[in-house]
C-alpha cells in the first residue's frame, strides 16, 4: 500500500461532465471549483486590505508550516520548507503590494490543497460497487449474488431512520447541513450509503487529511466531493481559508456534511461540548446570503449513527485512557487501516441483525427553530417566522462575526442535546452498562482508573444480571416512549437472555481481548476497558434507569458524574 | 429615530428601568397588570403585550413564577429581531434551568441577556452611580441595554457567561435572605462575611457542575452583589431574612416586605436537590431550607454549620 501515491488521484476525462437538471448540485462543482477557489481568494484579500498585520498572517503561516515540514524528512517536506523559507525572506523586503501579493500565493495554494473533487463516474460506480463490496466482506460466499442483487445484505445491517422523507423534500428548498455524531472512520461510508440508498443527495464534506492517508480510501474521499482538511496545520490563515471555502459552498447551495464532534469520540460517549467548527459556517453562510438578497435557507440536520460494534473501540478507548491521548490527536495505525480487523467486524456484524442505525433528527434552521414541511423556521408556538429576522440589525442585514458566533455556540447546544435524544442504544451498549454497574458497585470510593484494574475479578450471577438487564431496558423503554431516546430494535424486542447472547456473540471473536466470560453461573468481566467504552453511550440515561435497589443508585450516579477527556 | 425600550413588569424594578431610560432620553412601552401613572410623555404604560412588538430590546423585569406564562404571550408578538434582557435571581425546577435558558424555549428571541450586579430599584430609579453587568452572548444586546440605561451615572459592563452570571446573581438572592437572618440574629461583621464568603463557594460549586466560570463569581454579578447586600442596600431579601428570624412564616414575611416576590427564597429548595443529584455539598443553602421550612432552632442550625470539618479553601 505505501508505494501508492497518496495525493489525489484522479480519472482523466476526454469530455467534460455536462450536469443535467435533475442532478444534484454536488454535480456542478467541478465547473465551478475554480470559480470558488478565486471567491476564497477574493474574501480572504478583502478581510486583510487595509490590514496592517498582512505580514504576521503571512509569517504566521510561515512558520507553523515550517515546524510542521520540520519533522518530516520525505522530499515533499524539503522542497515545502524551502518555499516557505522563500516566502519568509521575501515578505520581510518587499512592498505592501508585494506583501499583498503573498498573502494572495499563499491563500490560493491552500485553497486549491482544500478544494475536493467530484466525479460523477466514481460516484456511481461507488453507489454500485461499494456496498456489494462491502457485503462481500461480510460474507465472501455472497459475493457473486450480491453483486447482481446490489447489496441486500447491507440494506439489512445499516438501517436508517428519522424523518428522511422531510429531509428529501427540504434538499430542493435550501442546503441541508448534515451534522452526524462521529464515532468511527466508517461512519463517512455508511452515512454516504444511507443518504444514496434513501434518495438524498450526496454531501461535499470536510475529511481529516489523514484518511487522505489510504489510498483507496483517498481516490474515493476525493472524488465524491471531500475536502481536506489537515488538522495538523495550525495556521490562521489556513483556518480562515476552510471556513471561507466552506460558507462559500453552503452560500451556493451545496449540501454538507461536517462531524462538529472533529474527532471520533475517544470515550465511546455521545459527544456533548461541540464546538461546531466548520459546521458553524452554515450560520454565517446564511447571514451572507441574506446580506445580499438571497434568501435559500440552511437547514441543520443532526443525527447519530450508532454501531453494535465500534471498528475501532480498542484503539479509541485506549486512546481515551492515556495520558497521551490528547497528543495523538490524528491516529493512523488503527484497526481502520488492518484489513483483518474489518473482516472479523463485519463477520460478527451478519450475525447481529440491525448492525448500525443512522438516526436522523428532525431539521432545524441556523437559530434552533424547527420547521415545518414546507421548509418555514416555526416559532415555539408554531406561528412561522422570517428567519432573516436573527440577522437584522437596526434594520439591516449582515454578517457580524461575534453575532454569527453566538448563535453557532447555541447551535451547538441544540445539536448536542438532538445527540442525546435520537441515540439509538444497541444491545452492546445495554450489557456493557450493566456490568459496568456492577463494577462501580463492587469498587465504592475507588476512583476510574483504579476500577478498571479489576480484569477478571467482578463476578456476577446470571439469574442477578438478566433481570438487571431486562429492569434496564424496560426503564430505557419508557424513556423512549417520552421521546429522549430510541431503542434498536433488537433490544426493544428481545428477551434480555436473547439479547445478553448476541451481545455476547457480537464481542466474542471480534475484539481481541474477551470482554465477559460465563463461568457456571456468573459472568465474569475480563476488559473492564471496552466495557467502559461500550457503556459510555449511556453515561447520559444512567440514573433514570438505575432502578430501585440504593447500591444501584449510588452506582450510576458514580458513572453519570465520571471524568472523561472527550 | 430609535425604537422605544420595552420593559414587561410595573414593580419597583420595572419603574426604575423606566425612569432610567427615561432619563436617558428614549420612549418607554412598559407593560403592567394595572395601569402606571409616570407623569412623563416618554413612558406610556400598557396592559397588551402586544404593544412591545415595537420595540427593540425587552427588559423581564417579574417574578420568575411569571415569566414562563407572560413570555409564552409575548413570544406571540416577537421574532428574531428581537432582544431581551431579563432582571430575575430566579431558576426554574430542580435542573436550574436560568431565566434566559427558559426565555430561548418558549419565544423565538435568540439575543437575550441578563442585567445583574449591585442594581437597587431605589438607586436605579434616583439616578444614584452604581454599576451592572450584563451576561449575553451578543454583543448588540449589550449596547442595546448600555443605550437604554447606561450612561455616566451607570456603569455597564458585560460578560460573555451568562449562566455564570445568572447564577451568581440568584445565590446572591438566596444568600441575602440568610445575610437578613443572620443580621437579624445579631451576628458581627467576621460572621457575615464568612457566611457570604462560604455560601458563594457554594455557588461556584454549583456554577462549575452547570458549566459557568468561576471568574464570574468573583465579579459584579456575585462578589459586586454581595458586598451591596452586606452592606444593606435596601433589599427585600435582607428584609425577608430579618422577618424570618421573628419567627414570621415565609408568606408573612413576604406580605411585611411590601408584597415582593423574593426569589431566594424558592432557589435555596431547587439547590438542594440540584446539589443532591450532582454529589455537591452545600451546607449553607440546606441550613436556609430548614430556615425557610420554619421550625429549625437558630442555634442548633450555626451548630450543624460549624461543627462541619473544615478544609482547604
Amino acid at each position: 500500500m505505501k508505494v501508492l501515491p497518496t495525493h489525489p488521484l484522479r480519472l482523466p476525462r476526454l469530455r467534460t461532465y455536462v450536469p443535467k437538471p435533475t442532478d444534484p448540485k454536488i454535480f456542478w462543482f467541478n465547473s465551478e471549483r475554480t470559480d470558488i477557489v478565486q471567491e476564497v481568494v477574493r474574501r480572504i484579500m478583502e478581510r486583510y486590505e487595509a490590514d496592517e498585520s498582512v505580514e504576521l498572517i503571512v509569517n504566521d503561516a510561515a512558520y507553523h508550516e515550517m515546524r510542521r515540514l520540520e519533522t518530516r524528512t520525505d522530499e515533499g517536506a524539503s522542497r515545502g520548507l524551502e518555499y516557505w523559507r522563500s516566502v519568509i525572506r521575501r515578505v520581510g523586503r518587499t512592498s505592501w503590494e508585494g506583501k499583498h501579493e503573498t498573502l494572495r500565493e499563499i491563500t490560493e495554494r491552500m485553497a486549491y490543497d482544500v478544494a475536493g473533487n467530484f466525479d460523477p463516474r466514481v460516484y456511481r460506480f461507488a453507489a454500485r460497487v461499494v456496498p456489494s463490496l462491502l457485503t462481500g466482506v461480510m460474507k465472501p460466499s455472497k459475493l457473486v449474488h450480491t453483486v447482481l442483487s446490489r447489496g441486500a445484505t447491507l440494506e439489512d445491517l445499516v438501517r436508517g431512520e428519522g424523518p428522511i422523507e422531510k429531509i428529501r423534500r427540504l434538499q430542493n428548498k435550501g442546503t441541508i447541513v448534515l451534522v452526524p455524531t462521529h464515532s468511527s472512520n466508517l461512519d463517512s461510508l455508511a452515512i454516504a450509503w444511507v443518504l444514496f440508498r434513501e434518495g438524498l443527495s450526496p454531501a461535499v464534506y470536510g475529511a481529516g487529511k489523514n484518511l487522505f492517508t489510504n489510498p483507496i480510501i483517498s481516490f474515493f474521499m476525493h472524488n465524491l466531493g471531500a475536502y481536506r482538511v489537515d488538522r495538523r496545520i495550525k495556521a490562521q490563515l489556513y483556518k480562515d481559508v476552510l471556513k471561507t471555502y466552506s460558507s462559500i459552498l453552503i452560500e451556493r447551495g451545496y449540501h454538507s456534511l461536517f462531524f462538529p464532534g472533529g474527532t471520533r469520540s475517544r470515550s465511546g460517549a455521545i459527544e456533548r461540548h461541540l464546538k461546531l467548527g466548520l459546521a458553524g459556517t452554515g450560520v454565517e453562510a446564511f447571514a451572507r446570503n441574506q446580506s445580499q438578497g438571497i434568501h435559500r435557507p440552511v437547514y441543520f440536520v443532526p443525527a447519530t449513527i450508532n454501531y453494535a460494534l465500534v471498528l475501532e473501540a480498542e484503539t479509541l478507548i485506549d486512546d481515551h485512557l492515556k495520558e497521551s491521548g490528547r497528543a495523538r490527536y490524528i491516529i493512523e495505525d488503527d484497526e481502520f487501516s488492518r484489513i483483518e480487523r474489518w473482516i472479523a467486524f463485519f463477520n460478527r456484524l451478519q450475525n447481529f441483525e440491525t448492525a448500525c442505525v443512522i438516526r436522523f433528527a428532525e431539521p432545524m434552521d441556523p437559530f434552533c427553530n424547527p420547521v415545518d414541511d414546507d421548509g418555514c423556521s416555526l416559532a415555539p408556538d408554531g406561528r412561522r417566522i422570517d428567519p432573516a429576522s436573527y440577522v437584522t440589525w437596526r434594520g439591516s442585514r449582515a454578517v457580524d462575526y461575534a453575532r454569527d458566533a453566538a448563535y453557532t455556540r447555541d447551535l451547538g447546544q441544540a445539536i448536542a442535546a438532538k445527540y442525546i435524544s435520537e441515540t439509538v442504544i444497541m444491545a452492546t451498549q445495554l450489557v456493557a452498562h450493566v456490568i459496568f454497574r456492577r463494577l462501580v458497585r463492587a469498587t465504592p470510593g475507588l476512583d476510574l482508573f483504579s476500577r478498571l484494574r479489576y480484569r477478571g475479578e467482578i463476578a456476577i450471577p446470571m439469574d442477578e444480571l438478566l433481570p438487571e438487564l431486562g429492569r434496564a431496558r424496560d426503564a430505557l423503554a419508557e424513556l423512549e416512549r417520552a421521546g429522549r431516546v430510541h431503542l434498536s430494535p433488537l433490544l426493544r424486542r428481545a428477551s434480555p437472555d436473547r439479547f445478553f447472547e448476541r451481545a455476547l456473540a457480537a464481542w466474542d471473536g471480534y475484539h481481541q481481548r474477551p470482554l465477559a466470560r460465563r463461568t457456571g453461573g456468573a459472568l465474569i468481566m475480563e476488559d473492564p476497558n471496552l466495557i467502559l467504552f461500550y457503556q459510555n453511550r449511556l453515561r447520559d440515561f444512567a440514573i433514570e434507569i438505575a432502578g430501585s435497589h440504593p447500591a444501584d443508585q449510588v452506582a450510576a450516579r458514580d458513572i453519570a458524574t465520571m471524568e472523561t477527556l472527550r | 429615530m430609535s425604537l422605544a425600550v420595552g420593559i414587561v413588569g410595573g414593580g419597583g424594578f420595572g419603574r426604575a428601568l423606566a425612569l432610567a431610560a427615561a432619563r436617558n432620553g428614549r420612549r418607554v412601552v412598559l407593560w403592567s397588570r394595572q395601569p402606571r401613572d409616570f407623569q412623563s410623555t416618554q413612558i406610556r404604560t400598557t396592559t397588551e403585550l402586544g404593544d412591545l412588538e415595537a420595540t427593540e430590546v425587552i427588559f423581564m423585569a417579574v417574578p420568575s413564577p411569571h415569566v414562563r406564562g407572560l413570555a409564552e404571550e409575548l413570544g406571540h408578538h416577537l421574532d428574531g429581531s428581537h432582544l431581551i434582557a431579563h432582571v430575575s435571581r430566579g431558576l426554574v425546577g430542580e435542573d436550574l434551568l436560568t431565566l434566559s435558558e427558559l426565555l430561548r424555549r418558549v419565544t423565538p428571541v435568540r439575543r437575550i441577556g441578563v442585567l445583574a450586579g449591585p442594581l437597587v430599584a431605589a438607586g436605579l430609579a434616583e439616578g444614584q452611580p452604581g454599576g451592572g453587568i450584563v451576561g449575553t452572548m451578543f454583543p448588540e444586546v449589550a449596547m442595546a441595554v448600555r443605550e437604554a440605561i447606561g450612561g455616566p451615572r451607570l456603569r455597564i459592563y458585560t460578560t460573555d457567561d451568562v449562566l455564570g452570571a445568572e447564577l451568581a446573581s440568584a445565590f446572591v438572592g438566596m444568600v441575602g435572605v440568610a445575610l437578613g437572618y443572620a443580621k437579624a440574629a445579631g451576628y458581627g461583621p467576621a460572621t457575615l462575611a464568612v457566611l457570604a464568603t462560604r455560601a458563594m463557594a457554594e455557588a461556584v460549586r454549583i456554577g462549575q457542575a452547570r458549566g459557568a466560570e468561576e471568574r464570574t463569581f468573583a465579579g459584579l454579578a456575585g462578589t459586586g452583589d454581595l458586598i451591596a447586600a452586606v452592606a444593606d442596600d435596601g433589599r427585600p431579601e435582607i428584609a425577608l431574612g430579618r422577618a424570618l428570624f421573628e419567627g414570621m412564616s415565609v408568606t408573612e414575611a413576604a406580605l411585611r416586605t411590601g408584597g415582593a416576590y423574593v426569589e431566594g427564597v424558592a432557589i435555596a429548595q431547587q439547590v438542594v436537590e440540584y446539589a443532591h443529584r450532582h454529589g455537591i455539598e452545600t451546607p449553607i443553602a440546606t441550613a436556609m431550607t430548614k430556615l425557610i421550612r420554619g421550625g429549625a432552632n437558630p442555634a442548633s442550625l450555626v451548630a450543624e454549620l460549624m461543627t462541619r470539618p473544615a478544609r482547604r479553601e
